[in-house]
């Protein structure tokens, strides 16, 4: 294993209240992340995997322990840092889009390099393929209220990829679409993963988008409870949704309990 | 523990939003300013001099009361329906909790209620505080002095103020409680974000645009060229026009903002595009409120133009000329000057003599002024004055001011005399005080050379010179009596050609030359004859009372005045110093009663004051008052309606800050949004204002000739500056009030 560690999560621990009220989100999760690599984060409701999400994004801050992304501690980062981690460094997935709706969806997507002060006409240079490549191109002069949810998020992810960040996280991605919208996406998702070696990282509790991914880690009560790694590219994507569900049985409540 | 909650909820958002509290403040302060009206000192005042007057105007007051409710409750309900917006979430939970709807209503009633209280606690001393502040500044600008003020609690404006502001609360805030409790908790838990509206497609909206400048530009024509003529029809379209065009300006905004952003948007990075586009939504989502917004402020700013206009023609081109014009004998008239304690309060006296030409052996023609007339361009005033000159001819009315009255009236207002030489005449009408039209015109055709000619009644014909400049000052206490056509004269001319007014007052009523209320001129009248002046005379009067024996010209001269018959009045004007320790209206007022205890009938300045006054209060007072609360509640409403709409877009700003954007740049591109939004509703006013303005003043307001045009400016420099204050200081509300929400923004909140 030769790939560069592009992210190291060491003994995060998060809790949240103080005292007798506390309680831990995190504890203790360590794991990397490899350059190309396509990280699933599964686990029950309460599990702890959004907060994880949300310490590697700087949303939150972590109780204990360090996250480096390319080497550098993100916790350690303020001000105009912390702007270009968020800007630059990593891109953002929501499940709920959170595109801009007074923006076209071409100013949503380049919103993030002009926030660092590249030209709106420079910015477009990078966009044309992107947006090509994420079948998005007719639409990138509609406003998000004229567009359906799968193109909503696939320009979401346009903006999440625009400045070559080093890695991309991603909240349930899919949680707002159908699974037509859910799988064009996913296939999108993988396409640049796999084409253009770009890294994510995303939390789902669908095993179906699960199994794209080409490694799973289950957390359970703030720590990984297990760990599944795709058998390299030969392996059918039913085979590996075969032992996602059955590692999300050994959780204990199916599917009905793992959000 | 229901109770409690209710008085924790009032406690709460009285700290969170000093905005609303301070606008039901501005409500309470705006319904006791209205309604103390008549406890003013002003009020008061007028009531004992122009009683009629004051009824009339005072059943106006209920009129701008009820304009005064419905505005009112706009500001009121934008106030709650911003404090409810900020409380949706608090409302949903209530509800999820358990509360009934119907608890929830009487929840939000009980906090109205109690609040509006609170308000009318805090509220009502500081209307106190604002209405004796501007009694005192009025009676002050107007010159009744300080020192007859009273302080005064009106139960009646009380009343009034505390019923109209419970009425308009209940009212705005029925109407929201009720919408609110109507909405599903779901609906309420979920931050409500402002529905994408797209803007009106490009062509449509540019034409809106275009049109709407059109329209505009139809209305600045029509209100500077038509309203000249005020007539129902121009000034109707003129509204149309302009209301109808700032409506299409507004709705055509937006795409003009989409066209200037893309335009430029390509060499710009950061959050120019978020800045534009935010702008440009504000101007789609509420193209209306804006429309109104800058509507009503065009009336703020007209109507406060329109007051002090009005208070600046009326109180400053009316120079006080003489406070009292007595009528009686001569004798009677020395003897009261005489008596030692008058002697120290009166300053000047002196006799205003007013004549007409004889019929029969003087005759004059008015050919010289006619024809000097005639070389200027023609226009309609100018011909009326070529006819009433003409009339005047044919009925042989030309009224005539010695020289010496008039000097002694300049000399004591303290302005320079008019000097003649042989064979010059100087132009007197007090119609120039009440016209700038027709005074210019005088002093064009006055430099154009205009000229009189006498026939003397020794059957000379003799030519004299107008001197150029028209004189209009007031030249008796009552100031009801006018004359128009009038000529100063030597007082050789006056002694040989003038016949005394009191014989002939019959006349002056027939041709209307004379306006006056005929009190004065029948009480001279009754007096004619009885006395001879003796004005030549070293000390004819009071000692230390100056009079024409102590003009120094006046004494080298023949006093050719002493044959003619007595004065039309003896003008008394008051010691400067008695008046700047007593204040003028207590001054005046005590030599009143001296005068009512003698037998001498006589005018007062006070009665000019009066009418002075009563125009100064019903016209800039009720427009001024009228121009600040429109001023305040467009404000309000503007900067309330950025607010809650600021509050729906909440989640963009977290959204940027996910997306890299540091919290000082979001400042930046909020104030940036903040001045532009206000600059759009401003620029529109104001260039609307400096139309409506501008036509105002050329037709149906005009300032009195003579007002001085520094004054003019000074007042209009304080007025914008207020103005512009007043801006700045919203503007800085919603700036502090927009980076604090900036401030407290977290990533973390993003819902999930």
């Amino acid at each position: 294993m030769n790939a560069k560690r592009i992210l190291q999560v060491q003994n995060i621990s998060k809790t949240y209240g103080k005292g007798s009220s506390s309680t831990t989100a995190l504890s203790g999760i360590s794991f990397d992340v490899l350059k190309g690599e396509f990280l699933g984060i599964m686990g029950a409701s309460g599990s702890g995997k959004t907060t994880l999400l949300n310490c590697i994004a700087t949303m939150l801050k972590p109780t204990g322990g360090k996250i480096l992304l390319n080497g550098e501690d993100v916790s350690a980062f303020k001000g105009s840092a912390l702007a270009d981690y968020r800007g630059n460094k990593i891109g953002y997935l929501y499940q709920s889009f959170e595109l801009l709706d007074n923006l076209t969806a071409r100013e949503n997507i380049i919103l993030p390099l002009s926030l660092h002060g590249v030209k709106n006409a420079d910015a477009e240079r990078a966009l044309l393929p992107l947006a090509k490549h994420l079948d998005i191109t007719e639409v990138l002069d509609k406003f998000p209220t004229q567009m359906s949810g799968g193109q909503k998020q696939r320009v979401a992810a346009a903006r999440a990829f625009i400045s070559a960040p080093s890695i991309v996280l991603a909240d349930e991605p899919t949680g707002a679409l159908d699974s037509k919208n859910a799988k064009t996406l996913l296939d999108k998702l993988s396409s640049l993963n796999q084409q253009e070696q770009k890294t994510i990282v995303m939390v789902t509790h669908d095993a179906n988008a699960a199994s794209y991914c080409s490694r799973i880690l289950f957390i359970q009560d703030g720590t990984i409870f297990h760990e599944l790694r795709k058998n390299g590219k030969n392996e059918p994507p039913e085979m590996f949704y075969e032992r996602i569900m059955t590692v999300i049985a050994q959780l204990g409540g199916g599917s009905a309990n793992v959000l | 523990m229901y109770f409690k909650q209710i008085l924790y909820n009032i406690k709460k958002n009285r700290k969170d939003n000093g905005l609303f509290f301070a606008t039901l403040l501005i409500a309470i302060v705006a319904f006791y300013t209205l309604l103390s009206l008549e406890s003013q000192d002003v009020m008061r005042f007028l009531n004992a001099l122009e009683g009629d007057a004051i009824q009339k105007l005072m059943l106006l007051v209920p009129i701008i009361y009820v304009v005064s409710l419905f505005f009112v409750f706009f500001l009121v309900y934008f106030a709650y329906a911003y404090q409810m917006e900020n409380r949706r979430r608090e409302f949903g939970l209530y509800l999820m909790f358990g509360m009934k709807r119907g608890r929830l209503f009487l929840m939000l009633m009980c906090e109205t209620i109690l609040n509006s209280i609170l308000s009318v606690f805090v509220g009502i001393p500081l209307a106190l505080l604002l209405t004796e502040s501007i009694s005192l500044t009025t009676a002050r600008l107007v010159g009744l002095g300080i020192i007859g003020h009273q302080f005064s609690l009106s139960p009646t404006a009380i009343l009034g103020t505390v019923g109209g502001f419970f009425l308009v609360q209940l009212a705005a805030m029925l109407i929201l409680s009720v919408r609110f409790c109507r909405m599903d908790p779901a609906d309420l838990l979920k931050q409500e974000t402002e529905a994408a509206k797209k803007p009106t497609s490009g062509k449509q909206g540019i034409f809106s645009f275009l049109s709407g400048i059109l329209l505009l530009a139809v209305a600045y024509v029509m209100g500077v060229t038509l309203l000249r003529a005020f007539g129902m029809l121009p000034t109707l379209l003129i509204l149309i026009f302009g209301s109808l065009g700032t409506f299409r300006l507004y709705r055509g905004l937006g795409s003009f903002i989409e066209r200037a952003l893309t335009a430029r948007k390509s060499q710009k990075s950061g959050l120019y595009t978020f800045t534009g586009r935010q702008i440009q939504e504000s101007v789609v989502h509420q193209h209306s409120s804006l429309a109104v917004s800058s509507l009503l402020l065009l009336t703020a700013l007209a109507c406060i133009s329109f007051g002090i206009g009005m208070g600046v023609g009326r109180t400053g081109a009316d120079a006080r000329a003489c406070d009292f014009s007595l009528m009686g004998t001569k004798e009677d008239v020395t003897a009261f000057i005489q008596d030692e304690e008058n002697q120290n309060v009166i300053g000047d006296c002196y006799p205003m003599f007013i004549g007409n030409m004889y019929y029969g052996d003087s005759t004059f023609s008015l050919d010289g002024i006619v024809d000097a007339f005639e070389t200027l361009p023609e226009n309609d005033l100018r011909d009326n004055i070529v006819e009433n000159l003409r009339q005047d001819e044919e009925y042989n009315d030309l009224y005539l001011i010695p020289l010496k009255s008039f000097n002694a009236l300049l000399a004591s207002m303290g302005e320079e005399k008019i000097q003649l030489a042989d064979n010059q005449v100087a132009f007197y009408s007090r119609m120039a005080a009440d016209s700038p039209n027709y005074k210019e015109l005088w002093d064009q055709a006055l430099r154009a050379g205009a000229y009189v000619e006498f026939t003397l009644p020794n059957g000379n014909v003799e030519k004299f010179e107008i001197l150029p400049g028209v004189y209009y000052n007031n030249i008796v206490a009552d100031r009801a009596i006018t004359l128009s056509t009038t000529l100063v004269v030597p007082d050789d001319l006056y002694a040989t050609c003038a016949r005394h007014t009191s014989d002939k007052t019959d006349s002056a009523d027939e041709t209307g030359q004379m306006a006056e209320d005929g009190r004065a001129v029948g009480s001279a009248g009754g007096n004619a004859g009885d006395v001879a002046t003796e004005s030549g005379e070293s000390t004819p009067l009071a000692g230390g009372v100056s009079n024409f024996a102590q003009d120094n010209d006046a004494s080298t001269e023949p006093d050719t005045i002493d044959n003619v018959e007595d004065p039309f009045a003896w003008n008394i004007r008051l010691k400067d110093d008695v008046v700047k320790t007593q204040g003028l209206l207590p001054a005046i007022m005590e030599m009143q009663s001296r005068l009512d205890d003698s037998a001498l009938s006589y005018d007062s300045y006070l009665g000019g004051i009066g009418r002075n006054l009563f125009y100064t209060v019903a016209a800039s007072y009720l427009s001024i008052y009228l121009g600040v609360l429109f001023l305040l509640i467009a404000n309000t409403v503007l900067v309330l309606k950025y607010l809650i709409w600021q509050r729906k877009n909440h989640g963009r700003y977290l959204t940027l800050m996910m997306l890299g954007a540091k919290k000082r740049d979001l400042s930046i591109s909020m104030g940036k949004q903040i001045r532009l939004y206000f600059l759009l509703v401003l620029g529109v006013a104001v260039l609307n204002s400096i139309f409506a303005i501008w036509s105002m003043f050329t037709s149906f307001v005009k300032l009195p000739a003579g007002t001085s045009m520094l004054t003019v400016i000074i007042l209009a420099c304080v007025a914008l500056v207020c103005f512009v204050l007043v801006e700045v200081l919203y503007i800085c509300i919603v700036q502090h009030k927009s980076r604090k929400e900036i401030l407290a923004l977290h990533v973390s909140e993003r819902p999930e």
